[in-house]
């Protein structure tokens, strides 16, 4: 009965045209690297006061579900990811611009997007309380294993070889150590440097290491795309076959990983991709521009949408910094989060919900009727794209923390990036180390501290011991595969 | 005779750029943390208000996270002081960088302009957990080692803790945590027996009956949850609240610090601004510039005696 009032309450017009608006807005903001969901959620709390409770929500949610679409756009043409989630998607998006097939990467990435979002909005609307017992069981000691679960990936991210892979995230680790002891709050190799006190930026050194290393290698060419890019044809190009699995593990990893709080969409984006590489028959394509990671990773974090608003609104436990923002965006209306808000505002709450599942449509629309456009960016000449994205680059390190230290920040991470890149490090690797290192740190202390130094903390919960088997399982496939590649590699040797 | 109008009017521009009256250019409301926080929504509410009255002015939030303030704090004491830089600053966190000597300023640098909102601290449990009064809190931790958490080392939280510890002789296991997010969900999850943090964050989990808090940290019962007692009431003299204020550094001219003074009298006395305060979980506690100074000076000479003890 609820459920049908809420439904007339969105289908106003006032609501629908905050729902577009909320949602394209979010679009540009996330595929700008600098403008957070965050940042705009906050900015409409006072002002969506005035306004009636459903319409600031709608305006919200819908900046929420486009922003983390949005900042696939980028990443997959310029491979300067908009969102830290969108990191994973320029792994094999932008190898697909560069083949002038970057408006097939974009409608994978929006119908991706879609199917994750939308699905996640359904289990929110289903089974909300249930799935909010499960957020809590979440102790320290799960997030350390499932920290780990995520740093298997660094050996499906890394292109250059096993040890040079392996490598790289450590490299990514040791730089994650920088910044305050958690335990201790004792500061670690900081310089006496206070930017650093919270330990390095994670966007200034992705746009660094991602978008300007690959710019630095772009002035060498023409435009990004070697072959022509044409409109009528990619308007014409259908989805690859077999890409669906994909969506469907993404949609699943994000919807769970979502549910959890802590920052989830990066994470659940880089497991949906190491799922989906273990999973694919063309391994050997990903990094070369393969549809099924973007598909993949694009479903994963934008699944992460609904997932996150499950603790937030049966908890008040906000699965991370939007929905931290979105949390006082309600509380100013009223609505304090928890099991009223689905009884006594309820006709808010799921007309929210439901509004969520017209952004998802928005965004999909939108997207799919530009991508033939935006992919045309790849023709673009070097010269002057170059330049641009610079810019960009810049003022979107700056404005992050509003900091002149985070540009310089952004421009070392570029330029050893660059040079790491060109001797076969894996970047996305480190990228990997560093945002799951402090993760996983964090979980261990606490877990240690937690159970006084008894490390069978980590094998005593269910969640624990699937955690486990997963990892298991996602470590030996790839080994087992560079102990094949290894032992023909020497067998073909003893040959010659 | 054109040159001599265009001097004219440039010296006439120039002039009243220089004389022209408080403010004339965009204000900054320096935001020690993130987008979204708690700070962070005082701060815009603060900006809708003084719109009401200073029709002409425009103000900008910025925002400078990180290091517990600090960060923020230092940034606001750099900039210019032509009045153009309006501070917001929190405690314990914004006296305790002083204590530890992480902080390049001192509360001198500072023209304390008020207090806008406080947040008392609590001790909360689990719904289920047994312990329902401090006393119970004391019995478990003498039986069994209790592990409390608390938001990250030299925080109130923290600050706090250390007191309760210094006044029964019970030893916690302290669990460090990052963000009262965490805090909630190791309660909720029950992965800790208890937690010190601050009675907005609980509140509404409080009501619901998810989470029990035993104790508000200070004198006197508060407004929006009068069941709750206070630890005075139970006999710990354990008190913590955290504060959220405006400071503008201490050589921005009196007449423009005056008139800053005014606009926070005027806001913090807006019901308009009262009411959307309340709904945010933001307890307001207007304490104008001297009031709140003594405040400041003394949890700095309080949080120096427990530095002494146990430096961190």
């Amino acid at each position: 009965m609820i459920l049908l009032d809420a439904m007339q309450a969105v289908m106003s017009v006032d609501v629908l045209l905050a729902v577009v608006v909320g949602t394209i807005s979010g679009i540009v903001i996330g595929g700008i690297p600098g403008l957070t969901a965050t940042m705009a959620v906050a900015l409409l709390i006072p002002i969506t006061f005035s306004f009636s409770p459903l319409i600031g929500l709608a305006i919200m949610g819908g900046v929420y579900a486009g922003a983390m679409y949005g900042g696939s756009i980028p990443a997959i043409l310029l491979s300067t990811p908009g969102t830290p989630a969108a990191a994973a998607t320029a792994l094999e998006g932008y190898p697909l611009t560069k083949q002038g097939k970057g408006g097939l990467a974009l409608k994978v990435s929006v119908v991706a997007s879609f199917i994750g979002g939308t699905f996640s909005v359904i289990v929110l609307l289903a089974i909300a309380p249930v799935l909010a017992n499960f957020a809590l069981k979440f102790g320290p000691a799960e997030y350390f294993l499932l920290a780990l679960m995520g740093l298997t990936g660094v050996v499906s991210v890394a292109t250059g070889g096993l040890a040079k892979g392996i490598l790289s995230g450590l490299i990514g680790l040791i730089i994650a150590l920088i910044g305050t002891n958690p335990m201790t709050g004792m500061t670690r190799y900081d310089f006496g440097i206070v930017e650093l006190y919270e330990g390095v930026s994670f966007m200034p050194a992705l746009i660094g290491m991602f978008s300007i290393s690959q710019m630095l290698a772009l002035t060498g060419e023409r435009n990004i795309a070697k072959s022509d890019v044409d409109l009528k044809k990619i308007k014409r190009e259908k989805l690859p076959k077999g890409i669906w699995p994909f969506i469907g593990y993404g949609t699943a990893v994000g919807t769970i990983v979502g549910i959890i709080p802590g920052e989830g969409a990066t994470i659940a984006a880089f497991l949906s991709y190491n799922i989906a590489k273990a999973k694919s028959k063309m391994k050997h394509l990903f990094g070369k521009g393969n549809p099924e990671g973007i598909a993949a990773a694009e479903a994963g974090n934008n699944a992460c949408v609904g997932g996150s608003l499950v603790p937030l609104l049966t908890l008040g436990v906000p699965g991370n910094t939007v929905s931290a923002a979105l949390m006082g965006g309600l509380m100013i209306q009223g609505l304090i989060p928890g099991p009223e808000l689905f009884t006594k505002h309820g006709v808010i709450t799921y007309g929210f919900i439901l509004s969520l599942f017209l952004a998802n449509v928005v965004f999909l629309l939108t997207g799919l009727f530009f991508a033939p456009y935006f992919a045309k960016i790849a023709k673009v000449p070097s010269s002057i794209l170059v330049a641009a994205i610079s810019v960009f680059a810049v003022v979107g390190s700056y404005s992050i923390n509003n900091s002149m230290f985070d540009v310089w920040l952004m421009l070392i991470f570029a330029f050893t990036g660059f040079f790491l890149d060109k001797l076969g490090y894996s970047l996305s690797a480190i990228i990997l180390g560093m945002i799951l290192g402090p993760i996983a740190e964090n979980g261990f202390t606490q877990a240690m501290t937690i159970s006084a130094g008894d490390s069978s903390i980590f094998f005593e919960s269910t969640i624990a011991k699937v955690l486990w088997v997963i990892i298991v399982v996602l470590l030996a496939q790839p080994l087992f595969t560079h102990y094949k590649n290894r032992r023909q590699r020497i067998k073909a040797m003893r040959m010659e | 005779m054109k040159k001599v109008l265009s001097t004219l009017v440039l010296g006439a521009l120039v002039i009243t750029g220089a004389f022209a009256e408080y403010p004339s250019k965009t204000i900054k409301l320096v935001v020690p943390s993130k987008a979204g926080g708690s700070t962070d929504t005082t701060a815009r509410l603060f900006i809708d208000t003084a719109k009401k009255y200073w029709k002409n002015a425009d103000f900008v939030v910025v925002n400078k996270p990180g290091a517990g303030g600090l960060i923020g704090f230092s940034y606001e004491q750099r900039q210019k002081p032509d009045g153009y830089t309006i501070g917001l600053m929190f405690t314990p966190q914004f006296v305790a960088h002083i204590v530890s000597k992480k902080a390049k300023y001192t509360l001198d640098d500072f023209k304390i302009i008020g207090n806008l909102a406080q947040d008392p601290g609590i001790v909360v449990v689990n719904a289920k957990s047994e312990v329902k009064t401090l006393d119970d809190l004391v019995r478990l931790a003498k039986s069994k080692t209790v592990t409390a958490a608390v938001n990250g080392i030299g925080s109130d939280d923290f600050l706090a803790a250390k007191q309760f510890e210094a006044q029964t002789g019970v030893k916690f296991n302290l669990l460090p945590t990052k963000g009262s997010t965490e805090q909630k969900t190791a309660i909720l999850g029950n992965h800790v027996d208890v937690a010190f943090m601050n009675l907005s964050q609980m509140l509404a989990n409080h009501k619901a009956g998810k989470a029990r808090i035993i104790a508000i940290l200070d004198m006197k019962r508060a407004e929006v949850a009068p069941d709750i007692p206070t630890s005075v009431e139970q006999n710990y003299d354990v008190l913590m609240t955290a504060t959220r204020g405006m400071v503008i550094r201490n050589d921005v001219k009196k007449e423009i610090a005056d008139k800053i003074r005014e606009l926070y009298m005027q806001v913090i006395k807006d019901p308009d601004f009262q009411a959307k305060a309340k709904k945010s979980f933001i307890f307001l506690d207007p304490r104008p510039g001297d009031e709140y100074r003594k405040y400041l000076e003394k949890l700095q000479a309080d949080i120096q005696r427990v530095y002494d003890k146990t430096p961190w």
